[in-house]
Formats: C-alpha cells, sequence, structure tokens
C-alpha cells in the first residue's frame, strides 16, 4: 500500500512515517504543498493523508488535484483547524475521512482499515478466537453458533478494536479515545475501560475462558492471535 | 421611576400647588380689585356731584339747614346726602361705615367729602351697600376660577405631549440599545433618531461602549480558538512520538509505564484544549442547529455511553421522558455532551448505592427536564459559580476534573436558549433542570 503524507509539520511527519511502516505501508512524504501537487499528478498512491494547514497550498485544493489525478487513492484531512464547516466542505469535495488532530496514530490505522474494508467490499469479516467466532460485519460475538446477547455495543467496540491492532498492546488512553472520542467531558482519566474488560471476561466467561485476551500488567490490553 | 412619570408627576404638582394658592388668594385679590373699583366710582360720583351743585347753587339742594338725602328706596344700594356741617373740617375719606336707613343698618363704603360754599362748610357723602359690592365677588372669582383650571389643563396637556416626543429617543435608545441588545450582536448600528443632542451622545457613547466590549468578548473568543487551535499540533506530535515510542520492541517495561503516565498527562492538557475549544466554536456559533431527535432516544444514548460509570458506583438511575417529545432546530452533539456532562456530574458526585432521577413535564407553554442526584449538593453561596470555567470546590475530586464540565453545558444551553434552574441541598442532593423554550420541543408521535 502505497499511501502520500503532506504535512508540513516535519516531526509529526516523522512520526506517521516510522508508524505506517512498521505497519507495511510504502511512504512518501510532502512537506509543503507545491511538492504535493506535483507528486499527486505523477505517482499513483492508495492513501493521501492531506494535513489542511499548509503554508502554501490550501488543502482543499490538493483534495481536488487528487481527486482527478489520483481517483483510486482514498483521501484522509489531517486537521487542526476543526472548524465544523471545514470538516462539512472536507468531505463533500469526496474526502474519505476526516481526522481532527490531535489523532491516535492507532485510530488513524483503524480509519484506514476501514476504508479497505468498504474499498474492496469484504462482505463478511469474521475472525475465530479460541471457541469464539467475532462477526465484525454483524456486530456479533458467538460461541458454537449461539450469539452472546449480553455483549454491548460499547463492549463489542473494545474487542474490535483490539481485534484489529491484534498482538499489540493498547493502552487504556488509546482504548478510551477510541471509545469516547466524540464525548467532550471533563473527566480526562478514567479507568472505565478496566471495568469494560472485566464485563467482558464476565459474559464470555459463561461459556469458556478467553485467554485470548490478555491484561499486560501495568501497560493495557492486547488480543493475541497466533498464525 | 421613569424619566417621563417623573416629568409628569412634576408638571401636575407643580401646577396644582399654582392653583390652589391662587384659589386662596383669589377673594382678597377680588376684593381689593372690587374696592378700588368702587372708590374710583366714588370719587366720579362725588365729581358729578359738585359739578351739579356748582350749576344751579347749594342753596337749591339744602334749604332751611334741611340736608339733601337720596337713595334707591327700596334697595339702599346707594344713597347720596349732602348736608351743612357745623364743624370746620377737611375730611376726605373711603371708608366702611354702618348706616341706618330706614330702620335697616346696612353697611356701606362711604366717600365722605368736606367743601365750602361761601362761609358755609358742607359734607357730601356717597355712599354704596358692602352687599353690592360684594355681589359681584363671586362671579368673578369663578370666571378666574375656570380660565386658570382650563389653562392650566391645557398647558399639562402640552407639556405632556411635548415631554413624550423630546423623550421618545431615551426610551428608544433604553430599548434598543440596552434591553434589546444581546452578545454577540451581530445587527449594525442603527442611530437613533433626535434632534437633542445630549440623547444623541448617550446613543452614540452606549454604542461605542458595547463595541468594545463587543471587540474584547471577540478578542477573548478568538483568543481562545487560536490558541487552542494552535496547541492541537504540538500535542499532536507527542501524543505520536509517545505512542511510536511505546511500540518500540526493545523498549523495557519500566519505561513503557513511565511512557503512559506521560501519555494520561498528555490526554489532560489534550482534553483541556479539546473542551476550551469546544467552547469557543460555540460561543462563535460554529454549529448548525438542524437536527431533529427524540429526546428520550437521545437520554437514553447518553444512558448507554455512561452506564459502565453507574455500574461501578452502583447507582441507580431512573428515566421517566415522554417518549413523543421530539427537540427540532437542535444541534445532537452538542445536546448528546450537555446531557453527558450533567449525568456525567450526577454520577462523580453521588454517593455508591445513590440514585439518579431523569424526569420531563410541561409547565405552562415550556418543556422541563430535571436531573437529580443523590449528591453531595453544592452550597448555596456555590451555586452561583458553578457555571465559571476552571472553578472547583471539591478537593478530594481534584484528580478527575478541572472544572469544564458545567461550563460546557452553559454555553450548549445557551446557545439553544435552554434556561438552567440549579437547586441543591448539601448533603442531600442537586437538581438542574432544564427549561426548553417552547419551539424547541414539539410533543408528537
Amino acid at each position: 500500500m502505497n499511501v502520500l503524507i503532506v504535512e508540513d509539520e516535519k516531526a509529526l511527519t516523522n512520526e506517521l512515517e516510522i508508524f505506517l511502516s512498521n505497519s507495511n505501508y510504502i511512504c512518501d512524504v510532502c512537506f509543503n504543498g507545491a511538492s504535493a501537487s506535483e507528486k499527486i499528478a505523477t505517482n499513483l498512491y492508495d492513501f493521501i493523508l492531506i494535513d489542511l494547514g499548509l503554508p502554501d497550498y490550501d488543502g482543499l485544493d490538493l483534495l481536488k488535484e487528487a481527486k482527478k489525478y489520483n481517483p483510486e487513492a482514498a483521501c484522509i484531512i489531517l486537521t487542526a483547524r476543526a472548524e465544523v464547516n471545514d470538516r462539512i466542505k472536507g468531505l463533500d469535495l469526496g474526502a474519505d475521512d476526516y481526522l481532527p488532530k490531535p489523532f491516535s496514530l492507532l485510530e488513524l490505522q483503524s480509519r484506514m482499515q476501514a476504508i479497505m474494508r468498504r474499498k474492496f467490499g469484504l462482505k463478511h469479516s469474521v475472525v475465530m478466537l479460541g471457541n469464539f467466532v467475532i462477526d465484525l460485519t454483524n456486530r456479533t460475538i458467538s460461541y458454537n453458533n449461539t450469539p452472546i446477547g449480553t455483549i454491548t455495543k460499547k463492549e463489542f467496540d473494545l474487542v474490535a478494536y483490539m481485534l484489529l491492532h491484534k498482538n499489540r498492546t493498547l493502552t487504556r488512553s488509546q482504548l478510551s479515545e477510541h471509545i469516547w472520542g466524540s464525548v467532550v467531558n471533563d473527566d480526562y482519566d478514567s479507568n472505565y475501560i478496566d471495568a469494560h474488560i472485566k464485563n467482558i471476561r464476565k459474559k464470555l466467561n459463561v461459556y469458556s475462558s478467553p485467554d485470548w485476551l490478555e491484561t499486560v500488567r501495568g501497560l493495557g490490553y492486547r488480543i493475541n492471535i497466533n498464525h | 421611576m421613569k424619566l417621563g412619570t417623573k416629568l409628569t408627576l412634576f408638571n401636575t404638582i407643580s401646577k396644582v400647588v399654582i392653583v390652589v394658592l391662587f384659589v386662596l388668594l383669589l377673594p382678597t385679590l377680588i376684593r381689593d380689585i372690587n374696592q378700588s373699583y368702587t372708590d374710583n366710582w366714588l370719587r366720579h360720583q362725588k365729581d358729578k356731584v359738585l359739578k351739579i351743585v356748582s350749576g344751579p347753587g347749594i342753596n337749591n339742594y339744602i334749604q332751611n339747614g334741611e340736608g339733601y338725602g337720596s337713595y334707591n328706596a327700596l334697595l339702599k344700594e346707594e344713597y347720596v346726602s349732602l348736608d351743612v356741617d357745623s364743624l370746620n373740617e377737611n375730611i376726605d375719606t373711603i371708608i366702611n361705615e354702618n348706616r341706618l336707613v330706614e330702620g335697616d343698618t346696612i353697611q356701606y363704603r362711604i366717600l365722605s367729602h368736606n367743601f365750602k360754599v361761601g362761609k358755609q362748610n358742607y359734607i357730601l357723602e356717597i355712599g354704596k351697600s358692602i352687599d353690592t359690592i360684594n355681589e359681584t365677588t363671586t362671579p368673578l372669582q369663578n370666571i378666574a376660577l375656570e380660565i386658570l383650571l382650563g389653562m392650566i389643563l391645557l398647558t399639562i396637556l402640552a407639556d405632556q405631549v411635548y415631554s413624550t416626543y423630546v423623550l421618545r429617543p431615551l426610551g428608544l435608545i433604553i430599548k434598543t440599545k440596552l434591553i434589546g441588545h444581546k452578545f454577540p450582536n451581530h445587527t449594525p448600528y442603527k442611530k437613533v433618531k433626535t434632534s437633542t443632542t445630549d440623547f444623541e451622545y448617550l446613543d452614540i457613547s452606549i454604542h461605542k461602549m458595547i463595541q468594545t466590549i463587543e471587540n474584547t468578548f471577540q478578542k477573548e473568543r478568538e483568543f481562545i480558538s487560536n490558541a487552542s487551535h494552535e496547541l492541537m499540533t504540538p500535542i499532536s506530535i507527542l501524543q505520536s512520538k509517545i505512542e511510536n515510542m511505546f511500540e518500540e520492541e526493545d523498549m523495557p517495561d519500566e519505561t513503557k509505564v513511565r511512557l503512559i503516565e506521560m501519555q494520561k498527562i498528555l490526554n489532560r492538557l489534550k482534553s483541556i484544549t479539546k473542551t476550551l475549544l469546544l467552547i469557543s466554536q460555540i460561543e462563535n456559533e460554529q454549529f448548525l442547529k438542524e437536527d431533529s431527535i427524540s429526546l428520550s432516544e437521545l437520554i437514553h444514548e447518553v444512558y448507554e455511553e455512561i452506564s459502565i460509570r453507574l455500574q461501578e458506583k452502583e447507582i441507580n438511575c431512573e428515566i421517566d421522558i415522554p417518549a413523543e417529545w421530539r427537540l427540532n432546530h437542535v444541534n445532537k452533539f452538542l445536546l448528546f455532551n450537555l446531557f453527558f456532562n450533567l449525568i456525567n456530574n450526577a454520577i462523580k458526585y453521588n454517593k455508591e448505592h445513590g440514585e439518579i432521577k431523569i424526569t420531563g413535564h410541561t409547565d405552562n407553554k415550556f418543556f422541563l427536564v430535571a436531573i437529580a442526584d443523590t449528591g453531595i449538593g453544592i452550597s448555596a453561596e456555590r451555586v452561583p459559580h458553578i457555571f465559571n470555567r476552571f472553578k472547583k470546590f471539591t478537593q478530594s475530586l481534584q484528580q478527575d476534573s478541572f472544572g469544564l464540565g458545567l461550563p460546557i453545558v452553559k454555553s450548549i444551553a445557551d446557545f439553544h436558549h435552554i434556561r438552567i434552574e440549579v437547586t441543591s441541598e448539601p448533603g442531600s442532593g442537586t437538581t438542574f433542570k432544564l427549561i426548553f423554550p417552547a419551539d424547541l420541543i414539539t410533543a408528537q408521535f
């Protein structure tokens, strides 16, 4: 997968590149709009990440160019200027997603994967975990063909997110940002993730012990899948 | 009291005082006028008599020392008498005196005058009865009074009309510039029409002051908006760096634990910045109000989001909102956050096994939603400050919040013209009552 990162903040570009390269993406970077415009016109990408706040270029113009020369590429807007209108404009111009800064790298990756799933029409995405079957399309967890009805929406979200980033330890901050990211509230240090995980374990234990769901002491949680 | 009312009152009172003074003075005044008129008349009569007498000679009237007298026989209003005066005096007076006429004692105003013909001294008396004089007094008084009252009424009316006219610009300034003014104001400055320079000055001064306030507000909002936007990029860089470092394979676990601590602190910074940004976006009216949602569904969505927190504290939450209530022309994202923060507070400041009741009812034209908890409560002197930014009261909860939850609630409520009333009983609980304007909710299935 080829990714073009257009971001004038070098330190951030650098981190994006490290992270995406580790996740097996091939990265190309631009620090300004002019060179990005050139690259968009000459190369083909699967993903184009565009920062709207470029010093020399209107990010939305870049988006139009991308749609013209790189119609296959999925465009994700990254911006610190989270103006409500920008978001609407960006999505109207054909951006596939919109990620306001600051964002978690894991969140970026999960958005990219979601776009790929949509694009390639992965109709039924099912994962086997021990004796449990996680159906990511219908959002159910079942055991021996019996769906476990007690799992709530939030609990499923957590399992799905960990599954997406399997074999990777996710911190409580990363998990709560994913499931409560849209809520703007007063708390910054809620450990309600522990309560959720406890509930998930309790509900699954009725059927079988979910050994694949690991608590990494002091760090967070992870789902292990051995290939 | 309004200036117009004060002026009217003063006008009326001052005129009433003038009327009363005049009414008190009027009898004396009229009497004096009457008297001087009578005296003039008497003198005139005297001159006439003297002229008559000097013609045919005094002896035509006085014969054998017998005096001449003439009066209106029936009414005894006037009399003239001419007599020989034995005393050698020189009287020329006008006084009030009683005279006995045909058995009646009548008070007269009498002119007495001595004159000489040859060596003989004569006395002339002309009298007019006081009653006759006074006869004209009363009608005169009445006429004067009527004219006076009429004029006073006319001036009061004129004053009233003029002061209303002249004060109208002031009323307009108060109505449009002070009472009707809302922050932020997007309507352009409209001059109040007036020819009174004081009002012109007042109008322009108020306008300038409001502009100064608006500018300050605007600057503060812009500052918060810019500052929080500018902070987003560095926070984003730090967050990415921490996440990448956390993934590095040779990173020892102790270092990872410290990275998590950094992540938590960064989250705190992120939350504060995001919250400030949200408040400034609401205040700059960047959100649309185009959603139409069921209130009950919205609250149940919040409930689902927050239920883990209820479970943790084993708090029982009852929701009783009429299913047919629909919110129109609202922003769902913002209202979700409003209820999330209110219910979250109700959990945070509640005791274990406590209760939360979310109820809806109508009161006249308004729809009320009350969120009542059984928590620690807020003391009366703190209630007015709970919506201030960064205001925190409970020290023990300092670790979990930074005092922006209720300011978010307040700005979202203001944005939707929802009023908030807070009643609290320290130790037994707090109730937040949201009063929705009638056009925001419809009760339809």
